[in-house]
Order: C-alpha cells, then structure tokens, then sequence
C-alpha cells in the first residue's frame, strides 16, 4: 500500500496486515476533491477508495437508470472504475475534474453494454436464421447504426481536449444552450459558438470515416 | 437571404431555436437542411436520455467494491458508510463473545442500516425486507433457498466470496411469533479437512464482533442473542478456522455481506 495519506493512529497498532484493506482516514484528514483527483492521476491507492467513496453513488446512478438496479448496472459500475483506474494514465487533473471523467467512462461502459446486446442479438437472429434453412450469406442481421455510431462518438469525446469537451458534454448531456454554457463557464458567446461548430464537424467526420454506411 | 452562417446550423443540430431570420431560411432552403442533418447524427446518438447528467445517485451493493478491490489489487478500501462494508482484517478483531452490547434507544435507525427489529410496524419491515431481498436477488446471489421455517426474513443479504474459493450465500434475519430472532444461513461452499467454517456478525469498524457458531455448507438457523443490535454489527461473515483451540477469528474470511435497508 503506498499511500501518501497518513494513517489515522488507530490502526497504527495493526500487525502485520499490510495486504488487508484499510478504511479511508476520517475527518480533517479528508483531502478535497482537487487533492483526491491529482492522487488518482498519480495511482494514490487510496485515492481510488476516496473517488469511491464520494461518486460511485452518481456512478451507479446512471448504471440504474441504464439498466434498472441488478447486475448489469452493477457491472457497469464496477467496470467504470476498473477501467478509470488501469486507465488513469488518460486522465488530466488539470482538464476536468475526475467525477465528470467517470461520468464519461460510465457512458462508455453503458454503451458497450447495449453493443454487446446488440451483438447477441444478432447471434441469436442468425442462429434462428440458420436454423430455418435459409442461408442467404448476404443478408446477415444489420449492425444497428446507432449504437456503433453512439461508441464512436464517445470515443472521439474522449480525444477533445479543453474546453471543448467540456462545451459539448454540457450541450450533449446537461442540454444546456451555447448562452448558458457561456454564462456556466465563462467563456465567450462567440468562442463556444465556434467551438460546437468546429466539435460537431468533427465527431461528423469520425462517423463518415469510421461509422457504419447510413442507407442512401 | 443568404445561407445561415455554419455557427447557427450547429446551434440548429443541437435543437436549438434559431433566430427568425435564419429559422425562416432554413425552413426554405435544402441545402442548409442536409447540413444540419448531417451535424445532427453525432448528436442524435447520443442525446438519450440514459446519458443525461446528474442521475439520482444510488449507492452500490458492498459486492460492487469487492470486485473492483480485486481487479484492482487495491487494498485501501472507501470507509464502511459508502456501501456500509468496510473490511479491515479480522485479525486484529477481539470476539466479544454472545456478550449483547446495549441496545439501540427505541426508534434508533441504527445508523439506516439495518431495520429495527420488533418494530410496531410490522408490514411495513415486510415490505422493506421484501425489497432488500429483492435487491439482492438481483444482485446475482446465490438461489433463495427457503428453510421449513414458515417466517418471513426481515432483512436478507448475500454472502459474496472473498477468495477465489467458490464460496457464497445468503443470511436471512427471521423474528419469530415470540419475537426471538435467528440468523438462517445458506451457504454453498467446499467441505473442509481439519479447518471448519463459522460464522460472525461484525461490526463495520471490523473490531468487534459476535461469533455465531459453527456452520456447515447447506442450510443452517442460528440464534441471535436478545439485545444483540444488528445495527451495531451488519456484517455477516464466514470464516474458515483451523482445528486450534483459539476462538478468536482466524482472520480468514471467505465470505461476506452487510446487512443494509
């Protein structure tokens, strides 16, 4: 355990039980969310417990509404911080702060979720398919466009950097107005106008690169 | 007039109401259209109402942590009141014997934890216990086996596995007609050679706990001690002890869960 955190001194007295989990320190030893967000980025192990502790309930809030309370949100839960964690190598202290980060690693995991429905749903249509002898190659189940265009989008968010990504997560996901996203943030009327202009130009070349063929 | 500057068809894509003026335009011009359709496919994908931000929070089952820690190999842990487990070692816990600790005040919530116990209110326990039980049901716990017992738990959790060893159940807290308590246990775990498994109701600190008795894989009624605050002790332990004549706990835990409302 290689905690920068000082041990609250009653379990100063623990023998030998370093691979044990040891519970965050109370009180004024509770650093702020800023202090939390640069261990984590620095792989502080306790900083996963404390970025736990404050944001796996908004975490897993939107796991729930997702998919209900049971084990998908659950795994979806657990998987965002498993992969924030082994990943915190692409998280930035100074570009955002790490709740809206897990809110974006959330959506991915909630996304690939329906892919992987998405996928066995085509397995199981195929199967009936094959199943009732018709073996037309060509025209397998389709993809479903939207949900391989909704991963690459997130995916392309994942590359903004700031304030972009912030701009266009407020209008995409808080549905804020480019007005209001300048009065939240600051930043000028003009600047954000442009700013969503040039991301959505963006996210639309990623789809007509990579994104599956719309029907003409 | 002329085509709508790109700004205002990127402010369009995002629904957003234009200014007369362009709207008009827009409205009438086929070109200016397609453009905004082709901006708005980013945006239709991802404008569902599941990626809206803030969703109610809701806090995870204590299974949750477990998997991350062990993916992870994290061994810090969040403190117990996140999902109410924190799991320091029992090794440095002391058993305090079926020695009750005082009860509750009358109507103290227990921390929110775990139900009260002898409520006057009877239906109303069934009825959280019944979601708790659903919750963990939908938790992926192991299949509810009901005993011949014909009482309705009123608290109900999983036993999740803390080492590789296929281990798990569950622990149904039941209040009898005279109002005494036991603690039902299901577990589905290996038979043991010179080691046996029992079980504890610990405390979230993880210092105090309260042990049970023996318990063998299959289903097994425990009595709870009167007076004994499962407010004050949520955590359902199973561990697995060696044949030494020591009864504090061994340390070893195997399985786990928290009683929670």
């Amino acid at each position: 355990m290689t905690g920068l955190l000082a041990r609250p001194s009653h379990l100063g007295s623990v023998p030998g039980v370093t691979s044990d989990p040891v519970p965050a320190p109370r009180g004024v030893l509770d650093p702020d969310d800023a202090e939390v967000d640069r261990r984590f980025a620095a792989g502080d192990e306790q900083a996963l417990a404390l970025a736990y502790e404050r944001w796996a309930g908004q975490v897993h809030g939107m796991a729930v509404r997702a998919f209900g309370p049971g084990p998908d949100a659950e795994d979806v839960t657990q998987q965002t911080f498993i992969s924030a964690w082994t990943g915190r190598a692409r998280y930035r202290p100074d570009q955002g702060p790490l709740p809206a980060w897990l809110t974006g690693v959330c959506r991915h995991k909630i996304a690939d979720t329906w892919a992987k429905r998405d996928r066995q749903r085509r397995e199981a249509e195929a199967a009936v398919s094959e199943a009732e002898a018709a073996p037309s190659r060509g025209s397998s189940p389709g993809v479903d466009t939207a949900v391989a265009d909704r991963m690459l989008v997130l995916d392309e968010l994942e590359r903004l950097g700031q304030p972009q990504r912030g701009i266009i997560e407020l209008a995409f996901f808080a549905d804020l107005t480019h007005a209001q996203i300048a009065e939240r943030t600051g930043i000028p009327l003009g600047t954000v106008k442009s700013h969503i202009r040039r991301t959505l130009e963006r996210l639309r070349t990623r789809l007509e690169v990579d994104g599956a063929a719309l029907p003409a | 007039m002329p085509h709508c500057l790109p700004e205002q068809l990127a402010l369009a894509a995002l629904k957003e109401p234009l200014p007369a003026d362009d709207a008009a335009h827009l409205a009438s011009c086929a070109d200016c259209r397609s453009e905004v359709r082709s901006l708005q496919r980013a945006v239709d994908v991802v404008a569902v109402p599941e990626f809206a931000t803030p969703a109610a929070p809701v806090q995870p089952p204590a299974s949750v942590w477990a998997g991350i820690a062990a993916a992870t190999g994290v061994s810090a842990a969040p403190r117990a009141e996140t999902h109410a487990v924190a799991a320091p070692s029992p090794v440095t816990a002391r058993p305090t014997a079926p020695v009750a600790p005082p009860p509750a005040p009358p109507g103290s919530p227990a921390g929110g934890q775990v139900l009260p116990f002898r409520s006057r209110r009877p239906k109303l326990l069934l009825v959280a216990a019944a979601a708790v039980a659903g919750a963990v049901v939908g938790a992926g716990a192991v299949g509810l086996v009901r005993g011949g017992d014909d009482v309705e738990p009123v608290a109900a959790v999983a036993l999740d596995a803390l080492t590789d060893e296929p281990t798990s159940g569950r622990a149904e807290v039941v209040v009898r007609g005279d109002g005494t308590r036991a603690l039902r246990v299901v577990l589905d775990a290996p038979d043991l050679d010179d080691e046996y498994y029992e079980l504890w109701v610990i405390e979230p600190g993880v210092v105090d706990m309260v042990p049970l008795g023996v318990v063998r894989p299959g289903t097994q009624t425990f009595e709870l001690p009167t007076g004994l605050d499962l407010g004050e002790f949520p955590i359902v332990d199973v561990s697995v002890e060696p044949l030494d004549g020591d009864p504090t706990h061994s340390g070893v835990s195997v399985a786990r869960g928290v009683l929670e409302s």
